[in-house]
């Protein structure tokens, strides 16, 4: 009897959500619509004797349409969202739009390496996992292009005036941005639906092209809001002179860098975060083994596209000073500067949990011991310069403690407030963070080369050489001049970029055929592991929100800085508290929803309803490949040994 | 024992609380556009002494960078006196017209030990008015010497309505250019009294 309920209940749940959803959008659209006056209904006034009050009420009627009919047109220059208002009604649909763009953009970018890096070693794990990252895909596009459309519409009806306006400058952009949107779908859906069905570099060679057109997608969009930030080819009064100028102002290029580099790392945390939701719900070690490595590879995906992007940060903020000191000294110096403390914490945590992360990934890795010792220096090393990175110039405090200190400003820790500090700190925690992740790279393995020490040495030198100059140039920095101490930042960033290739590079050599002093346990990794995977995605996405606030809201009372001024009740910037609230709510939006697109692309692995008793005899789900995961090193290019059957001919698994 | 997406919902909202409470631990400040104001033809050169102070602080942003009374690694030239070494800066060119020229092409001059930075002031995204930007001299002028300049004062990049273009006072025998004197009883550089507003009382309006 409860089965017969329940298939009933089964059976009406699909039509009654359906018609609870419409009657949302019905009594949404019946709101809106009734705020707007509506002339009452009346009688008709031929209907009625022409009485002294008819009359009268039908010269009042005739005045009326005679007024409407008369009305001039008047543009609307902006209209009030309910509830919220119309500013953080199109924050939060941007960032949710930008948010599922980055993810959509980023994973293509990984997954086309990993599965080249599967054609060229021939492995098929690989394939499999490049095209289990490409599943989260395709529901993920229909939400990016949906919060798309809604905030263009949105921009529409809440600021009318100014869209006319950004769409008077770029509309000789609009088609081919349309364009590249249709054969971003084309592409995508080819790359997804044609896995294994065509020959694996036509494959591969479709799967560039959506990185391409993805791309190229992103550059145009980017020209649209670097321009409301730092305007270029118009009048000072706003009239175009140079559409290519306005593309190519003075932020496009190094927030298109900033933005793909961030994509990545953000895609990668993302991927991680699926892999980790699918660790914890596996049910065989075989599965676990292999959520584990796919765990791995998008953290470590995100971590190593991390690195650089305080670099790209640089140059971005250095971009920002070039074209409006105003601009650049309200970032760092006025309303916005706080911001960059609460950013510190952020970064700070992704640091401390990739590299817990990282020194736990140990733990399934026999032989690991020698290299755990050095844990303890290396997280001392990541909370002092967290602390130091995080430590602001003027601190909040009472009249008395204002007293105390003799100012606003501490007489000690005052100094590492600054920006010889900060940079210095960023930079060693960098570094620390790669050393992290050389030492479990080694992990259970000894080189065989014969200059294995000599070899050593030199990155051992190189490592502490980069660490020495960078703090070097941080203390030089007390001592100098504003305009020379502004330049130190890039040869303190320069030694740390040539330290981590130099030394990736000697280590590739070092480790190219090495000696396995213990096998690698994927899949023996405790819960919490994945949980810190999990809150690096929610960092990460949270990091994206705030950094996103602050590029938008630098304008202030702007809408195109300087040019088009924002004259809405929301021109005011508001406190950071409330942005840091907004920000929460789109994260937690858009981890509620990638949570509905894990849980589809869970489904993919589910059994056919009705075959679910003869899977249940099989090992783990449709499609599991069954795993040898006492083989295997620690490493990208050493994932499980699967003994994966593969129905496609390019090694598709579904 | 709590199920997984429970457990995963959890750890994300508590994710986000905690960072919203960081956020929270900031100082709060909420920043309203600038007002457009109109100053009274009447401001004496005290009153406008106080206007500049408040245009340095506020609409003018001046002070997000300049500081007024440190020293050390500073990354923008320190104010205080400022109206002492602004007659001797530049060759030809004395206090008065210095500050002007500072204020509207700032690259024009560039003090040692430091870079060009200084956006010009005049236009937007600031768009300080000419009137604003004597008041902001006139409180200059007080950070190491007396405020002089008044509403009338001309210099080589504003001549006052009704004022012969480029008929900027003679030069005095130290170089400072006599302006317009302030009021008699009226001690300039002593904000003391609160700048007169012109009626109708208008939201801005200094």
């Amino acid at each position: 009897m409860k089965g017969v309920n329940n298939r009933k209940l089964l059976f009406v749940f699909g039509p009654i959500t359906g018609l609870v959803m419409f009657g949302a959008v019905l009594f949404i659209a019946t709101f809106l619509t009734d705020r707007e006056y509506r002339e009452p209904d009346r009688v008709p006034v031929a209907a009625v004797d022409q009485t002294p009050r008819a009359a009268g009420l039908a010269d009042e009627t005739a005045a009326a349409e005679a007024a409407n009919r008369a009305k001039p047109y008047v543009e609307a220059e902006y209209r009030r969202f309910p509830g919220v208002g119309s500013r953080v009604a199109i924050w939060a649909v941007a960032q949710l739009h930008l948010l599922f763009a980055a993810f959509v953009l980023a994973v293509p970018i990984f997954a086309v390496l990993i599965e080249a890096i599967g054609y060229k070693t021939g492995d098929k794990r690989y394939d499999r996992l490049a095209y289990e990252f490409t599943k989260l895909l395709s529901v993920s596009f229909s939400l990016t292009a949906t919060f798309g459309a809604f905030l263009t519409f949105m921009l529409i009806a809440l600021y009318p005036k100014f869209t006319n306006y950004l769409m008077s400058v770029f509309s000789p952009t609009f088609l081919p941005y349309v364009l590249l949107f249709f054969l971003e779908a084309f592409f995508l859906y080819t790359y997804y639906y044609g896995w294994g069905k065509f020959h694996p570099l036509v494959h591969l060679g479709l799967g560039i092209g959506l990185n391409v057109v993805g791309t190229g997608i992103m550059l145009i969009a980017n020209a649209w809001l670097t321009f409301m930030m730092s305007p270029a080819g118009i009048s000072d009064t706003g009239a175009v002179i140079s559409v290519s100028d306005a593309i190519t102002n003075y932020t496009w290029m190094p927030i298109n860098v900033h933005r793909v580099i961030a994509n990545v790392a953000f895609g990668g945390s993302v991927a991680a975060a699926y892999a980790a939701f699918k660790f914890l719900s596996a049910k065989t070690d075989e599965e676990r083994a292999h959520y584990d490595w796919m765990g791995y590879i998008g953290n470590f995906v995100a971590i190593i596209s991390f690195l650089p992007l305080p670099f790209a940060g640089y140059w971005l903020a250095k971009e920002i000073y070039a074209y409006s000191q105003t601009l650049g000294l309200t970032m760092m110096g006025g309303a916005f500067s706080w911001l960059f403390i609460i950013q510190a914490v952020l970064i700070g945590n992704l640091f401390l949990g990739a590299n817990y992360y990282l020194w736990l990934g140990m733990g399934r890795v026999e032989g690991a011991q020698p290299f755990q010792r050095f844990v303890k220096y290396l997280l001392a090393a990541i909370v002092l310069c967290f602390m130091i990175w995080a430590t602001p110039r003027s601190i909040i405090a009472t009249v008395s403690e204002i007293r105390a200190m003799g100012g606003g400003t501490h007489p000690i820790l005052g100094f590492l407030g600054v920006m010889s500090a900060k940079n210095t700190a960023v930079n060693i925690l960098i570094l620390t963070t790669f050393m992290s992740f050389l030492l479990y790279r080694r992990t259970g393995k000894i080189s065989t080369v014969s200059w294995a020490k000599t070899g050593q040495r030199v990155q051992l030198l190189i490592f502490g050489a980069a660490a020495i100059f960078v703090i070097f140039l941080g203390v030089y920095g007390y001592f100098v001049e504003a305009s020379v101490r502004i330049g130190l930042s890039v040869p303190q960033v320069s030694s740390v970029l040539f330290a981590m290739v130099s030394i990736m590079a000697i280590d590739v050599f070092l480790y190219r055929k090495p000696r396995e002093t213990g096998i690698t346990r994927w899949g023996k990794m405790p819960a919490v592991s994945q949980y810190v995977l999990i809150f690096i995605a929610v960092t990460f996405t949270w990091l994206m929100g705030l950094m996103g606030y602050v590029r938008s809201g630098l304008r202030q009372h702007w809408h195109v800085y300087g040019v088009i001024r924002d004259t809405s009740p929301d021109a005011f910037t508001p406190t950071l508290g409330f942005a840091t609230q907004v920000v929460s709510v789109t994260v937690l939006i858009f981890f509620a929803l990638i949570g509905f697109v894990f849980w589809l692309a869970s489904l993919h692995d589910l059994p056919d309803y009705g075959a679910e008793t003869q899977a249940s005899h099989s090992h783990g789900p449709v499609g599991a490949p069954s795993v040898d995961y006492a083989r295997g090193g620690p490493e990208l290019a050493e994932g499980p040994a699967l003994a994966v059957e593969t129905p496609g001919e390019h090694g598709r698994i579904s | 024992m709590i199920p997984l997406p429970a457990r995963i919902g959890l750890l994300v909202l508590i994710s986000t609380a905690f960072y919203t409470y960081v956020g929270q631990l900031v100082p709060q400040k909420e920043v309203q556009p600038p007002q457009e104001t109109v100053l009274r033809a009447d401001l004496t050169t005290a009153d406008m002494v106080t206007v500049g102070r408040q245009i340095m602080e506020g609409k003018g942003l001046c002070l997000t960078c300049h500081t007024i009374g440190k020293s050390g690694a500073l990354r923008f030239p320190d104010l205080d006196g400022i109206a002492s070494r602004a007659a001797t800066r530049e060759p030809g060119l004395d206090a008065l017209e210095y500050f002007a020229k500072s204020i509207y092409a700032p690259d024009a001059f560039i003090v040692s030990g430091f870079n060009p930075g200084m956006p010009v002031i005049n236009k937007p995204p600031i768009g300080l008015t000419d009137q604003e930007i004597l008041c902001v001299i006139a409180y200059l002028q007080t950070l190491g010497g007396t405020a002089t300049v008044t509403l009338q004062t001309s210099h080589r990049y504003y001549t006052p309505p009704g004022a012969t273009p480029g008929a900027a006072p003679e030069e005095k025998a130290g170089g400072e250019k006599p302006t317009t004197p302030p009021a008699a009883n009226e001690p300039a550089g002593a904000p003391t009294a609160p700048p007169a507003v012109a009626p109708p009382a208008k939201k801005g309006e200094v």
